[in-house]
């Protein structure tokens, strides 16, 4: 079934209006979390405004088709090759990392890099946020990572625990439209609740794993004196699969398929492209459209795109926000812009964790904590790759259908760091380019054309293995984000600046991926190619040996959620400390980032939040008068707190 | 009321045989019109056709399952099942033929043509004598000479067939329960796949396929909110999209931009007799027509007790669309430049008849 957006949604709003209306709710930021909190609110019956950054475009099905046309016609088919590039609303590109030298920030792209460490991290600014890229792998955390500190020293300890969690994961898998089995992703104590399904069937393994799995799947790993059986274990999806008759009690679940203004009958299922990252081509993978739109047929949900937020304005005397300050431009290469002001009774930041704290920190808001934009975090990644002695059918199938996740926790987290690993149906692509980098050398270097070079290249790739180790990095507070009034982009808002280093904790475990990496390239009989280069920009060392480190996009941790004002910035229901009308939701909020990637969680924890601002919405009762064209016509008092 | 021409269970699967073989011989003019296509260009068209073309092979499952319910077992090998284009389909009075055509408004007039909602005047006119030796869809498998007034009426004959022998053999659903193919094998298309095991899902299924198509008695929209395929194409004509509550006459939802240029302008109905002997174009259209008899015995198989084998079917249509897109991109030599094109005169290969 398509997703119907409101033709003109995106554009209906008159900004002049909206500035006159006091909505009970203002959000920051149209990805998957700002999709979700407008959702549910709006479903209440609350109105809502959402502030986009991102192009003031319809979700239609030639707009998708638009980025997938950009997408094939690119060079560089980076994980933002798809989205048009705004100079209003710039967003990182993972060709923008460089190598920085110290006491050099590279300033050189929109995301300012201070270092040591550079990165490749992006996010997409575009209506559906980065949800538009991601790769949709949807594994929740586990038990054990939200009691980090307590369990092993390292990190901070979670103000929820997984049980907390589990209804909301429940629920969010729901919305996302979750393809896997119980019986695959119960392990290191995850638990269901009894009788519970995903929405849909677990998606098959690829060839490629199942070649791996032959050889890997019973292979014993010692570690910290526990003994653990590795085995290639399929990995939830946020893509559209068979659906499962058993579903909410028997009730089944109807896929999500492409979002566009009229029928369409395309996206219900996954065909297994090979380009998840960056541009599912039929919308059977999920994106934040699919509830956006369903959050704008509501009618009560306006949205303002090419708006990016300016500044947060704070009541002196009560600390709760009174108005965000955005600017609306009204081209994407427009040179000047106009300011207007949202108000609301509760405001929402649901940009990501870069540009939550950066618009904190822009509007002079350190939290009393002093933590506000630190402790950031990402993935580390550490790529492996090898050629399989036999034709293993790599590039068929999605990016990833499977990996190994059984060292995603264990007693040896008090020492190293853990990881999951993911095997690369895509080969080498994300290590060297393949299969264009096969391509050119084939002609370049090996004279092949016509029928001799179609075989080379189906002889070099399909052996290709490549496997990804995705690993945990712990909350340090010198990894931030930060802001300068020297740095400032297009409309005048200041960048965000990244300070980050890979902390030991992470660099023991991606040594230990790296060994790890060569006794199973071993056991499958698998030639080695893994050669890191010192030049390369994300190079790191670790007791003399050194590694090509890259970023994973799994921001988080900005502004960390505790039980204690004075070591958080915001609470379990990620409502901010200082401002208590304000809420600052996503990965900012996450204590630990462990090894999931982080959008399942964010939405859970969206959901979950969504609920504590209905209440406070209802509790709280401010005596505002509205017009009948809904225009505040006393002023604004809150009462109560 | 003229007698019934479905008087017993032999009867009734010869009807479901040619609905099987009727079901199937629109796919590929819809699939020649949706490749030719350039990749880029005529979103709305290419997504107009495409979703027509996927519940068409919906439709051809649904006939597989009732014919299986009956204890029929589906062919889709045997000679003359995809018919040799041009092809009749009926029409009421007035013939016409539906040719393999790139995209072009007289495509779509054929398609609109093949999806007209038709009732007969009374059900005295559903039955049309025919005198033509044109290859005949929908033609009655047991009366000589007759054909259907529309694909709608056709249908009604096999459910009042159905209804009838149900009544009076209450063996009549003796097929074997695991030769039918459940719904988690369709998507990307509207409706699902019903499992036929009596006469309810039987009438349900027929009805479906006859609605979905015609939207017969339902209008513009069914019960589920899909706009039959008839009006889906008649927004190709009007260029604009219709919505919830809309006139037939007058669509109001978004426009809808069709470019007839940005098309690979396929020879008509192209025959292999077209293709220089011996050339590598020659080659890649017997290469289609070969594939295209694997795939019809992969489907045969799967609907003979063997499901499963339709995820196969999906790897099997993307390499059947490089084989259109091998002949579409590249003009037939001696043709004013008009392009190559499948020419579906498939014989099934000898090793899988056995």
């Amino acid at each position: 079934m398509f997703v119907k957006f409101p033709e003109g949604a995106s554009n209906r709003t008159d900004h002049d209006a909206a500035a006159d209306v006091l909505y009970d709710v203002v959000i920051v930021g149209a990805g998957i979390a700002g999709a979700i909190i407008a959702a549910r609110l709006s479903e209440a019956g609350k109105r809502v405004l959402i502030i986009e950054a991102g192009p003031a475009e319809d979700l239609t099905l030639r707009g998708y088709e638009s980025y997938l046309d950009r997408f094939y016609s690119a060079t560089s088919k980076d994980n933002q090759s798809p989205y048009p590039t705004s100079l209003n609303a710039p967003m990182p590109l993972g060709t923008d990392a460089r190598r920085i030298f110290p006491g050099f920030p590279d300033a050189s792209a929109y995301l300012v890099q201070s270092g040591p460490f550079a990165t490749d991290t992006t996010y997409t600014r575009v209506l559906g946020g980065t949800t538009m890229h991601w790769e949709a792998k949807t594994p929740r955390m586990l038990p054990e990572d939200f009691r980090m500190r307590t369990l092993y020293g390292e990190g901070a300890d979670w103000p929820l625990t997984y049980d907390d969690l589990a209804p909301c994961y429940n629920e969010a898998e729901r919305e996302i439209g979750v393809s896997a089995d119980v019986e695959d992703q119960a392990y290191l104590g995850i638990t269901f609740d009894e009788h519970y399904v995903f929405p849909m069937k677990g998606l098959p393994l690829s060839y490629l794993d199942q070649m791996v799995a032959k050889d890997v799947d019973g292979m014993p790993i010692a570690l910290d004196g526990e003994q653990t059986l590795l085995r290639v274990r399929p990995f939830p999806q946020g893509r559209n699969g068979i659906p499962n008759p058993a579903y909410d009690g028997g009730r089944g679940y109807v896929p999500r398929g492409a979002v566009s203004t009229y029928q369409v009958e395309v996206g219900g299922r996954c065909q297994g492209n090979n380009n998840c990252v960056p541009i599912c081509p039929v919308q059977a993978k999920y994106n934040a459209g699919k509830t956006l739109a369903a959050a704008l047929r509501s009618g009560r949900v306006d949205l303002i795109a090419q708006a990016v937020a300016h500044k947060v304005h704070i009541d002196e005397e009560t600390g709760r926000v009174r108005e965000i300050e955005y600017r609306r431009y009204e081209r994407p290469d427009s040179a000047d812009w106009t300011t207007v002001r949202a108000r609301a009774r509760l405001f929402v930041l649901a940009a990501n964790a870069v540009e939550n704290p950066r618009l904190m920190l822009a509007s002079g808001l350190r939290s009393s904590s002093g933590l506000m934009g630190r402790n950031f975090m990402d993935h580390a990644y550490l790529l492996a790759w090898a050629l399989l002695p036999e034709v293993a059918g790599t590039f068929r199938g999605t990016n990833c259908t499977g990996g190994i996740s059984d060292l995603r926790g264990g007693r040896f987290r008090r020492r190293q760091a853990a990881f999951a690993v993911d095997i690369h149906n895509d080969g080498w692509g994300w290590a060297r380019g393949a299969p264009m980098t096969d391509l050119m050398d084939l002609v370049d270097n090996g004279g092949r054309y016509g029928e001799a070079l179609r075989q080379g290249l189906v002889d070099r790739v399909s052996r290709q293995l490549q496997l990804a180790f995705m690993v945990e990095v712990p909350a340090d507070s010198s990894n931030r984000i930060s802001v300068d009034p020297a740095f400032t982009d297009h409309l005048g808002n200041m960048r965000p600046i990244l300070s980050y280093d890979i902390p030991d904790y992470t660099m023991r475990g991606i040594a230990y991926a790296r060994q790890l990496s060569k006794r199973i390239f071993a056991r499958l009989g698998a030639e080695d190619y893994t050669n890191y280069d010192p030049n390369f920009w994300g190079y790191a060392t670790y007791e003399g040996q050194g590694y090509e480190v890259r970023g994973g996009n799994h921001l988080a941790g900005t502004h960390m959620m505790g039980v204690d004002p004075s070591t958080s910035v915001v609470d379990a229901d990620q409502r901010s400390w200082d401002h208590r009308n304000l809420y600052m939701v996503g990965g900012g909020s996450l204590p630990t980032v462990g090894t999931s990637n982080v959008t399942l969680t964010i939405a859970a924890l969206c959901l979950r939040s969504a609920r504590a601002m209905l209440t406070q919405l209802d509790t709280e009762q401010a005596p505002i008068r509205l017009t009948a064209d809904g225009a505040v016509q006393t002023q604004l008092e809150e009462v109560g707190a | 009321m003229t007698p019934s021409t479905i008087n017993s269970r032999a009867d009734l699967i010869s009807y479901l045989d040619a609905a099987l073989a009727l079901e199937h011989a629109t796919i590929p003019p819809y699939l020649t019109a949706y490749y030719s296509i350039h990749s880029t260009a005529n979103s709305d068209a290419a997504h107009i056709i495409r979703v027509v073309a996927v519940e068409e092979m919906l439709h051809l499952t649904l006939v597989a399952n009732v014919l299986n319910a009956v204890g029929g077992s589906p062919d889709l090998t045997r000679p003359g099942f995809v018919p040799s284009y041009p092809a009749c389909l009926p029409d009421g009075e007035d013939d016409f033929t539906v040719d393999l055509r790139p995209f072009s408004p007289d495509a779509v007039e054929t398609f609109c043509k093949i999806e007209r909602p038709r009732k007969a005047p009374d059900a005295g006119a559903r039955l049309v004598r025919f005198g033509t030796d044109k290859p005949m869809l929908a033609a009655s498998p047991t009366a000589e000479g007759i054909r259907f007034y529309s694909i709608g009426e056709f249908y009604e004959e096999i459910v009042e067939g159905i209804e009838r022998l149900a009544v009076a053999d209450p063996g009549l659903f003796c097929g074997d329960a695991s030769r039918q193919v459940g719904p988690e094998y369709f998507y990307s298309g509207g409706g699902t796949i019903i499992p036929v095991r009596d006469l309810d899902s039987a009438r349900r299924a027929l009805r479906f396929v006859a609605a979905q198509g015609e939207g017969l008695d339902s209008g513009l929209y069914d019960a589920d909110g899909e706009l039959a395929h008839y009006y889906r194409f008649r927004q190709l004509q009007f260029g604009r999209y219709y919505q919830q509550g809309d006139d037939p006459d007058w669509p109001s939802g978004p426009g809808l931009d069709v470019d007839w240029r940005r098309v690979f302008n396929a020879k008509v109905s192209a025959r292999l007799s077209d293709y220089p002997a011996g050339s590598e174009l020659a080659a890649a259209a017997e290469a289609f027509n070969a594939d295209y008899g694997m795939f019809l015995d992969l489907l045969t198989r799967a609907f003979n007790g063997e499901p499963n084998l339709l995820q196969e079917a999906v790897v099997f249509m993307f390499r059947l669309r490089d084989g259109f897109n091998r002949l579409l991109r590249n003009p037939l030599p001696g043709s004013d430049g008009l392009h190559a094109a499948p020419t579906f005169e498939v014989t099934v290969p000898e090793a899988v008849m056995s």
